[in-house]
């Protein structure tokens, strides 16, 4: 339902993306993965409208998205968790949660999402009035994930949410966001670490130098010796050390 | 000595006011508006006019304000809304820029309308004081520090309790993150800033009530620039008492140096605090 | 430059030289010595706010000290030149008291600490000498209108030179290095906040020695006139709409503010300052390099149209 179509990206004279197409179907984890400034993240912030594409197409269903500003992508239906978090750090947790129910639409069922949100995360109940700046760094993470999620919106965009995270945090999260995709949210993430992504994905694009160089549903792409040597960093002779990421 | 206190309190409440159009638009914005005190001395006009029509100058506030209003829009979207999306050093840099040249071209264009005499509005209750504990108290004075109280209790309120309040305080905290919730951040820049402006109308017609010329604006952004940096630059909250503290310094320098230092005075305290607390003097941790 | 440019500029400096000999309109001369002034303080200004990066509107509080030092030292009797230094070195000091911190401040602080010291400066002044300074008798018997004029003529070709230099010289591309990204800059191992006192401390004498002229060209005028912010306006104004961090830009702003409030001179309400202020937002908005960079795209467009109509056969020759 999200398609992205022949998508150019310029930063003034320099182009970035070239002729990006891609997918998110209904109910669908979809991984960006690629190498640093391969152009991921700013794929998924010209998605968000943060970015004008120069070219190209963003659709959500029949919906024409590109060249719209960022407050009318998201009330079109896509909310994102924009890399290093963002919180609005004077404000309170709950404050937060509040902004990310600031839509007409969202208002309507606040108490409800709010409710959910509370399910997924315990801790931001707990902490619902500290100020979100003197929150730990996995605390934030979650209430930044809490924060897009009071959107009550159909696609998440996840942009590095693991950056700077301990592994079991990591971990910990990932298995949140295949929960929150349980209950029907798409999710576009674009990850740093790759086999954790693959393994949570069902499936994932490759993005090189601002091309898509490739994509397969992300099992497939996790066993291809390809994807092995350049993302994972192991050789096909190494094959077996794989299993305890 | 109790008497030059009062003059400092009340003058220092005007401060206040003034500071705190330009506390919004730099605290929420990071926009520095150098045009401010010139368009609060259009609003004096503007009062002025509606003076010599027979309006009182406390009930044409609301019509300068919504005056002021609109004029302000149209000069954000003409001038200030290319900014939006620069960062946040560029934004002050180009701001500064704009509004100086805006500054000069309103400066001499209301000059050209109005000519340059010194004006002023004299009600028949301008000159009325009453006493209280032996000290003598300007009516006119004592109505604006109560305006200006009032005016930020409603900000406050404005900010904290209203949605649109709340998305404005979200955008100062963090522009990008608040577009992603949903907040149009241009519209919220536009209102911001036209709401920072219309506040001009109530010092406008307290200094109206004073005396005017068209090019006295930046002298009185100057009084306004200097409450902001001492309360500490975008927190709202600071700016009347820093108003007063400004207020009391220059009434004392007054009852010390004479009247002549009285500028001079409240500026190098100022250029003191710029280097030794360049924070400000009234911060408050989690202020919007 | 180019050795081709040299010859047409020393054709033109050849000209204005020979004007106090061409004419002895005085209306003409103080003109041309206020159009002298324009440039010292602009071209002053542009290495702060243009090479450096750093918007001052408080030049006037450099200007003024400079024209009251070298008046006071040339009327105890000291000879004009050693007056005028004096003033220069009055202004780098004031730079160095109290700049310096301003310039330690962050980007907001700057042209607003600025702003605050200028206005410090009028008004103190103004109360110390609440009276206007004129020139004894002997002063006003050996006045002559031509010695002011070379002497504003060599300040303002030290001043353009000086820039100049400085603009080609390490340190300057350093500053333009800082200007542009100073993390970057520091990163190489290039120090910001040297380069930025060194620029203001250029910047301020310069525009000191303009202050000098000023007091060696009028007979009698108050001790807080060269204090006021117009002068600190002034070089802003001059400098962006000519053209920001170029040579010759603050003298085509010269020009043209010149030009311009002479045109409307017996306007009410300074109509230049106002056509000034309007064009100064248009230029901020649209042309950051100022009427410079129009009147370079005007030049190419032109040539290239020319090119056009000679032919591409022709064209390869030039």
């Amino acid at each position: 339902m999200l398609v992205v179509d022949g998508l150019d990206v310029h930063y003034g004279d320099l182009q970035v993306l070239w002729g990006i197409s891609l997918e998110v179907r209904d109910g669908e984890i979809v991984a960006l993965i690629g190498s640093n400034g391969a152009g991921k993240s700013t794929l998924i912030r010209a998605i968000a409208g943060l970015i004008r594409p120069t070219k190209g197409t963003i659709r959500l269903d029949h919906l024409l998205l590109n060249r719209r500003p960022p407050h009318e992508i998201v009330k079109a239906g896509i909310s994102m968790v924009p890399e290093g978090r963002r919180l609005f750090p004077k404000m309170s947790v709950l404050q937060n949660l509040r902004m990310g129910a600031f839509m007409k639409k969202a208002r309507h069922e606040i108490e409800q999402t709010l409710g959910w949100v509370y399910d997924i995360f315990p801790v931001l109940k707990e902490r619902s009035d500290q100020p979100a700046g003197l929150l730990s760094g996995g605390e934030q993470q979650m209430l930044a994930i809490g924060r897009a999620l009071m959107a009550n919106n159909r696609v998440l965009l996840l942009d590095e949410m693991s950056l700077g995270l301990s592994p079991l945090l990591v971990q910990n999260l990932f298995k949140i966001i295949a929960q929150i995709n349980e209950t029907g949210i798409s999710v576009l993430i674009v990850e740093q670490n790759v086999p954790m992504t693959l393994r949570l994905a069902d499936r994932a694009y490759i993005i090189e130098t601002g091309h898509i160089v490739g994509e397969g549903a992300a099992e497939s792409l996790l066993n291809s010796p390809r994807v092995r040597e350049a993302y994972l960093g192991i050789g096909p002779e190494c094959e077996d050390s794989l299993g305890g990421v | 000595m109790g008497q030059t206190l009062v003059y400092g309190i009340l003058n220092g409440s005007l401060y206040g006011i003034i500071a705190l159009g330009i506390a919004l638009v730099f605290g929420i914005m990071k926009y520095l508006n150098l045009a401010q005190g010139t368009l609060i001395i259009l609003g004096a006009y503007i009062g002025l006019y509606l003076s010599q029509l027979g309006l009182d100058p406390f009930l044409s506030i609301p019509v300068v304000m919504v005056a002021l209003f609109l004029f302000a829009a149209v000069l954000f979207k003409t001038c200030f809304s290319r900014l939006i999306n620069f960062d946040e050093e560029e934004k002050i840099k180009n701001s500064l820029l704009i509004s100086f040249g805006l500054m000069l071209f309103l400066d001499n264009l209301i000059t050209v309308i109005w000519t340059s005499d010194e004006r002023s509005i004299t009600p028949a209750y301008s000159g009325i004081t009453f006493e209280l504990f032996g000290l003598r108290i300007p009516l006119i004075g004592l109505a604006g520090a109560l305006l200006a109280v009032i005016l930020i209790l409603l900000l406050h309120l404005f900010l904290t309790r209203t949605y649109f309040g709340q998305s404005v305080v979200a955008v100062s905290q963090d522009q990008e993150a608040a577009s992603l919730m949903g907040v149009n951040v241009s519209l919220t820049f536009l209102t911001s800033f036209a709401i920072s402006v219309s506040i001009a109308s109530i010092p406008s017609m307290l200094i109206a009530l004073q005396s005017f010329s068209p090019t006295v604006g930046l002298h009185w952004f100057n009084k306004g620039i200097v409450v902001v940096i001492l309360s500490g630059i975008g927190n709202i909250y600071g700016v009347l008492p820093a108003g007063l503290f400004l207020g009391i310094i220059e009434a004392l320098s007054v009852y010390i140096f004479g009247p002549s230092y009285r500028e001079v005075t409240g500026l190098a305290v100022f250029v003191l605090i710029l280097i030794l607390v360049p924070k400000g003097l009234f911060r408050r941790r989690g202020a919007a | 430059m180019h050795s081709r440019k040299i010859i047409p500029v020393i054709l033109l400096l050849a000209v204005i030289a020979l004007f106090p000999v061409m004419t002895r309109s005085e209306y003409i001369l103080n003109i041309m010595i206020t159009f002298f002034l324009y440039v010292i303080l602009s071209e002053s200004w542009n290495l702060i706010g243009g090479f450096a990066g750093q918007i001052s509107l408080g030049h006037s509080a450099f200007f003024g000290i400079g024209a009251l030092v070298t008046r006071l030292v040339w009327l105890s009797g000291i000879p004009v030149i050693p007056a005028l230094f004096a003033g220069g070195i009055g202004a780098a000091a004031l730079a160095c008291s109290v700049g310096i911190p301003c310039l330690r401040m962050t980007q907001a602080y700057f042209p607003i600490g600025t702003l605050a010291l200028a206005m410090i400066a009028q008004i103190t002044i103004g109360n110390i000498f609440p009276l206007p300074g004129s020139l004894s008798s002997e002063y006003v018997a050996a006045y002559n209108l031509s010695s002011r004029y070379y002497l504003a003529f060599a300040v303002g070709i030290f001043t353009v030179l000086t820039v100049y230099l400085f603009a080609r010289s390490k340190k300057g591309l350093a500053l333009v290095a800082i200007r542009d990204d100073e993390g970057a800059a520091a990163a190489v191992g290039v120090k910001p906040f040297q380069h930025k006192i060194l620029a203001l401390l250029v910047s301020s004498f310069m525009a000191g020695l303009g202050g000098g002229i000023f007091a060696y060209q009028h007979v009698s005028y108050f001790y807080s006139a060269p204090f006021e912010l117009s002068w600190a306006f002034l070089p802003t104004l001059t400098t962006f709409i000519g053209g920001l961090g170029t040579i010759s830009g603050p003298i085509i702003g010269s020009v043209a503010f010149l030009a311009l409030s002479e045109l409307f001179v017996l306007n009410l309400g300074e109509i230049h300052l106002l056509v000034f202020g309007a064009t100064f937002v248009l230029i901020v908005m649209f042309l950051p390099k100022g009427l410079f960079s129009l009147s370079v795209g005007i030049r190419s467009f032109l040539r290239d149209w020319a090119l056009r109509l000679i032919g591409r056969g022709e064209a390869k020759k030039l």
